[in-house]
């Protein structure tokens, strides 16, 4: 037989052969027990406006229509803020285009939905700010802004031998996760609900469905198996169609399902921040940062939901990799009528990270240096210059050795050397390259929610085991990954565990599946939950066996004490009959970390992951069309637990990087209407865009100096930010225009309009 | 014979169903009534792949399958079709099909909802094709959308089926489909339904008739527009007739002059038929949209629904086109030229239907076609631009010009026209000929493109053309 590798190894996906045969169930696909019904939302045609009346009677008389849903209905806590209120979940007061203000439930989605068509709502319009800009004039804020400081910036600044000021900004990106926003709920006895719902974060969804009731939260569960794709869109946003989906159920007393139209979701729900950025910086004759100014605005949106945490990671990655003696960073969080915005792969850390890649390459640019040998000049090092703007050391620096690898196996010099050649004789089509490295902190900045559980069972007596924790798998391959950690830790083939659907009934009060931590936590729950079964067999073994080592190898479905070997199975039903307990809880919770939010300094992450790519991109000068031609990545796993899951994470991350900074534009009319809300109007990589030639490694000698397990880091959310080069390609190529003379002027995302722009200002300098 | 129930075979039986709900889509069906779940929706405009089904129709005593967008195909139009679901993929032992097999071995799914309709877009490249080149894979799947994978894996997954076994469980059963579609291959559709007609005439003279006694009719081709105000705007469509069912309107033909495409001729076949005569159309008609779009949507339809970003019209104004409409009595020749009136209105009168498209052949002339948009797949243009130009000894003899995205509908640039005419292509001349298209066009700006943007690209692109023709290159990031 040849032996299963269980870890550190490709496997597929444990879902694999059910996503290529249709037979993985999302929420929609959860059979409908009878009498389910179909819901429906009806939301604001205006960004901000009082709600003087809204008028349901062709609502309700619409074909099909069971029941309607208002403010009304709703007898706790009518918001579905996560933090702070301000998501109510049917507001008085209108605070955006698309906001909800009543739900139908009929008989089918397509009756449901051509019902909420019919109402009549007479607004009174209020004056909406829909723009960052707008927001700084009015000091319209989510939340107070804050200022952080380390050194002298000023004076660093004034000291310096150069300076330079600028502006730049980075935009909104859509989620787009392939399922949509979806809810299914079935009343329960004792007015109990079942709740199905495709979100990253379900304790949370029990606690505001509750609240918003007034139950307790015993009589809430809800219920997670898979969803179709999360990148942060369902940390919260997910839980205003939960709530209002049982609002329905409750209403109707029967089951109810909503799925949200592909519109109506992009529509209803937050998006990334996008982010505007003033700075000056100080720098000596080398490029090496002395002293940094800067500003930095996001656009929130409607309300604070998890603003706060978001700019606290833009401000914690302004450094990205580099070491920053002198700086004064001062972050404005923008309230505008426009949906609130939210978690999104990287949480503000890739738009901090892009500031400073900027300022980086303006000053390379400036000094007319290559921008890779200004990078590496200002990178931490390991010894001195080791103490980020926050006061944590790094410990774990890796950066020069992945940055010095990918540069050398991507032949960068050569190639920039080839680049400019090809520059000199080709008018209209112009290629340029860059490389940008990635530094990112992992953990939960909000200290409490580094803390996950696990609950295991192994079952008699064919010794299969069942596995639950918080994780949701998403498309990350948690699932995967901790029945492998599970099946090497006990020495089972993997067909033997089943990792099942998150219930909050069975593993309670977990943290959301989001800020890259999900498997680091979970996994090291249900391997905390192991350690304690093992501890109950042992003890067992001992006993009975007058055996004093506790010691034993579980391997190849054998458990090999000191003196004394069985076959897993048959001590499992030999423990059984002599009552020894087979099931156990797991906990984790990370160590090390804490963080001081008002004075800005401490550790909030237990370790950072690193990563750094190479992009080549070519640009038509006439058009603003571009391409990547090439990108070479290479990214620090630390041991991976399955090296083809995290480089899927690390490409696809690239390639949503890409998409973020290219061709991806989230725009709103002047009045606050969203005008990119589908698949023809928003565009999202395709095929075509994914790099011509994509060189993808793993950091081979990656090994994670933290007790995480396996040694692994994680690669959710950081290979994102390997697409930064990418944009700063784009650049290099406008740059070759005015043959490397002046930096061009350009904002993120670079469209094939903001390109040509780009380049007609840069030839109005020549 | 006609008939108010619709046949189509699935899983190897002829399914019938009687009086079916003209403005249901095939996706409601599969997922709703079928209750097959593997099917999803993700989009329900025909935008991301997710709910790809592949459809297999008769030709040539041979089984053509075709992957199409179940969210906006409309239920009745199945009729005497194949339905090839993804549970159907799997043979009867329960083994996995190969494209399923390569997906799962090359990591091609994550999150996993968009995997079935990748599977299905992949399934009919591997009936269609034998040898897998990058170009083949990449149009295949270039109408599915994956937000996870960054596509790498699932383009691996597509190449390694080069090497495997072509022989599946639907070659094998062959011989029975073909026996059972010929068997269901025989009769036109009537539907009424409350207040919802619908209807499938299988000749133009049964069309002749229906459409007189249904003059406000709506027509239906690849339903890529039509369906959406059903989807989207979730109205009513009371009165629908098919045009696909008409297998007399499905052709092309040539008579040295000019090439004369039916009204229900797939996007997909003119586009292998037309890249001898004009390479450049083939070129825009491969980012029309996905194989999806192409396999069902036509010239005709993008005609008749005019719109001002519709990619093939400024390439049929540019070649000087003629429309060949038809009523209960007369045939009409109208020059493509004045058939635009304003924004998505035409002059076709009611109780009219398009029957053909003639497009010119100019030997003599150079061809040349761009389309700018954000994104290279399936996506809506910004602006596409067609230039037709006779050039005799460096001297413009003829000239014709057309831009979309660029006015209300699609449209000659006459002003711009006129500076080129009788002039040989030099540096003035071109700018003359760019400051011209200022008077040609007033461009609005939208969520695509800002009004400049398009204004200084259409110049460029007139710049581009000119600079190909004079130094015999093309100026391409996407070659």
């Amino acid at each position: 037989m040849k032996k299963e590798n269980l870890i550190n190894e490709k496997r597929p996906h444990e879902s694999g052969i059910k996503h290529v045969s249709g037979k993985a169930f999302y929420i929609d696909d959860i059979s409908e027990p009878a009498g389910t019904l179909h819901g429906a939302i009806g939301w604001s045609k205006k960004a901000h406006a009082i709600i003087k009346k809204i008028n349901l009677n062709e609502v309700i008389k619409s074909e099909g229509v069971i029941a309607v849903v208002t403010s009304k209905d709703i007898k706790g806590r009518n918001d579905v803020g996560p933090v702070y209120d301000g998501d109510p979940i049917f507001p008085k007061k209108a605070e955006y285009y698309g906001q909800p203000l009543f739900a139908v439930a009929a008989k089918t989605t397509e009756l449901a939905r051509k019902a909420v068509l019919k109402v009549k709502i007479s607004y009174k319009s209020l004056k909406p700010i829909t723009t960052i800009e707008a927001a700084l004039k009015k000091k319209s804020f989510v939340l107070k802004e804050k200022i952080i400081k380390k050194g002298e910036a000023f004076k660093a600044i004034n000291n310096s031998a150069h300076q330079l000021q600028g502006n730049f900004t980075t935009g909104s990106q859509e989620h787009f996760a392939l399922e949509g926003q979806t809810a299914f709920v079935i009343p329960q006895e004792d007015n109990d609900f079942k709740v199905f719902s495709s979100t990253q974060h379900p304790s949370e969804t029990q606690q505001i469905i509750a609240k918003m009731l007034n139950q307790k939260n015993n009589t809430i569960t809800v219920e997670t198996r898979r969803i179709g794709g999360g990148f942060g869109g369902k940390e919260t946003q997910s839980f205003i169609f939960a709530a209002i989906c049982t609002l329905l159920a409750k209403k109707t007393k029967q089951p109810v399902k909503l799925k949200m139209d592909r519109d109506d979701d992009i529509i209803i729900t937050g998006k990334r921040h996008d982010f505007y950025s003033e700075y000056t910086v100080g720098f000596d004759e080398l490029g090496v940062i002395k002293g940094l100014k800067l500003k930095l605005a996001s656009r929130c949106g409607s309300s604070p939901d998890l603003s706060g945490a978001i700019n606290e990671r833009a401000l914690l990655h302004i450094d990205n990799a580099y070491y920053l003696e002198n700086i004064i960073v001062e972050n404005y969080l923008c309230k505008t009528n426009t949906a609130s915005n939210t978690a999104f792969r990287g949480f503000g850390g890739n738009q901090g990270m892009m500031a400073i890649e900027n300022i980086i390459d303006n000053i390379a640019n400036s000094l007319k240096k290559d921008p890779a040998e200004i990078r590496r000049r200002n990178f931490y090092q390991k010894k001195k210059k080791n103490i980020t703007h926050y006061n944590m050391k790094v410990e774990d620096n890796v950066i020069q050795e992945i940055f010095d690898k990918i540069l050398k196996s991507s032949n960068y010099k050569s190639r920039k050397l080839g680049i400019k050649k090809f520059n000199q004789k080709n008018k209209y089509i112009k290629k340029g390259i860059a490389i940008t490295p990635v530094k990112f902190g992992i953990s939960f900045t909000t200290w409490h929610l580094n803390q996950a559980g696990a609950l295991v069972h192994i079952y008699c007596d064919d010794g299969s085991v069942n596995v639950n924790t918080g994780a949701i798998e998403m498309g990350q391959g948690t699932y995967t990954k901790i029945a492998q950690l599970v099946a090497n830790e006990l020495g089972l083939p993997f067909s033997k565990i089943k990792v099942s659907a998150t219930r909050t009934d069975k593993v309670p009060n977990t943290s959301a599946s989001a800020a890259s931590s999900t498997t680091d936590l979970n996994g090291a729950a249900a391997l905390n939950a192991i350690s304690k079964i093992k501890i109950n067999l042992a003890e067992y073994v001992k006993r009975k066996y007058k055996i004093k080592d506790s010691e034993a190898i579980y391997k190849n479905e054998i458990v090999k004490f000191k003196g004394k070997t069985f076959k897993f199975n048959s001590l499992i039903k030999e423990a059984y009959l002599n009552r020894v307990s087979l099931s156990s809880s797991g906990f984790y919770a990370t160590p090390k970390i804490h963080f001081d939010k008002k004075n800005f300094t401490g550790r909030p992450f237990l370790y950072f992951a690193y990563g750094a790519a190479v992009s080549e991109v070519m640009i038509d000068t006439l058009t603003g069309e571009n391409k990547i031609a090439q990108a070479d990545i290479l990214h620090d796993a630390g041991k991976a637990i399955n090296p083809a899951i995290e480089l899927g994470q690390i490409e696809g991350g690239f390639v949503q990087g890409a998409g973020w900074l290219t061709m991806e534009e989230v725009k709103w009319k002047l009045n606050g209407q969203l005008t990119t809300h589908s698949p023809s109007t928003y565009k999202i990589p395709a095929v075509s865009d994914m790099p011509e030639k994509f060189n993808v490694e793993i950091f081979k000698k990656g090994k994670n100096i933290e007790n995480v397990i396996n040694k692994s880091k994680t690669t959710g959310e950081p290979p994102l930010m390997n697409a930064m080069s990418v944009f700063f390609a784009i650049k290099n190529a406008i740059a070759s225009i005015a043959n490397y003379n002046f930096t061009p002027e350009l904002n993120a995302p670079a469209t094939p309009e903001r390109i040509l722009m780009s380049i007609n200002k840069l030839k109005r300098k020549i | 014979m006609t008939s108010n129930f619709i046949s189509f075979i699935h899983r190897d039986r002829i399914v019938e169903i009687k009086n079916p709900d003209p403005n249901e889509t095939l996706l409601n069906y599969i997922r709703t009534k079928l209750k097959k779940t593997g099917t999803k929706e993700g989009c329900a405009e025909g935008g991301c792949g997710a709910c790809t089904v592949v459809l297999g129709e008769l030709k040539n005593n041979d089984i053509n399958y075709k992957a199409i967008n179940s969210c906006i195909t409309l239920l009745p139009t199945l009729e005497g079709k194949q339905l090839i679901l993804i549970e159907d993929l799997i043979s009867k032992d329960g083994g996995l099909h190969p494209v399923q097999e390569a997906m799962v071995k090359c990591h091609g799914s994550q999150c996993g909802f968009c995997t079935p309709g990748f599977v299905m877009a992949l399934f009919s490249m591997f009936k269609k094709y034998s040898n897998f080149k990058d170009d083949i894979i990449k149009d295949s799947i270039a109408g599915n959308l994956c937000r996870c994978t960054g596509y790498k894996p699932i383009i691996k997954a597509a190449k390694s089926l080069q090497n495997q076994n072509k022989i599946d469980h639907f070659s094998k059963n062959l011989k029975n489909i073909i026996k059972l579609l010929k068997k269901i291959d025989n009769k036109s559709i009537e539907i009424y339904k409350n207040e919802k007609k619908y209807f499938a005439p299988r000749y133009v003279q049964e069309l002749k008739k229906i459409i007189k006694k249904n003059i406000n009719t709506n027509f239906l081709s690849g339903g890529t527009d039509l369906s959406l105000n059903i989807t989207k705007e979730r109205k009513d469509i009371n009165s629908i007739v098919y045009m696909n069912s008409i297998s007399e309107l499905n052709y092309i033909k040539n008579n040295n002059k000019y090439i004369e495409i039916g009204a229900s001729t797939p996007l997909v076949d003119l586009e292998h038929y037309i890249q001898k005569y004009y390479p450049d159309f083939t070129k825009i008609l491969k980012r029309y949209g996905s194989p999806q779009i192409r396999n069902v949507g036509t010239v005709a339809g993008n005609i008749a629904t005019a719109s001002p970003i519709g990619d093939c019209l400024p390439l049929l104004l540019s070649l000087n086109a003629q429309v060949i409409l038809q009523d209960a009595k007369k045939t009409k020749v109208l020059f493509l030229d004045s058939f635009f009136i304003n924004y998505r209105k035409t002059k076709i009168n009611k109780g009219q239907f398009i029957h053909s498209i003639r497009i010119p052949l100019f030997e003599k002339n150079t061809f040349k076609a761009y389309k700018v948009s954000k994104r290279f797949d399936d996506d809506i243009s910004s602006i596409c631009a067609a230039f037709n130009l006779e050039i005799i000894n460096n001297k413009i003899e003829s000239v014709r010009i057309a831009y979309g995205g660029m006015a209300e509908t699609p449209k000659r640039a006459i002003f711009c026209e006129k500076v080129l005419l009788k002039s040989s292509i030099n540096e003035d001349i071109v700018n003359k000929a760019k400051e011209a298209l200022e008077k040609d066009f007033k461009p609005i700006s939208d969520m695509r493109a800002s009004g400049l943007y398009r204004m200084e690209v259409a110049k460029n692109l007139l710049e581009k053309c000119c600079v190909e023709i004079k130094e015999k290159k093309t100026i391409s990031i996407y070659v």
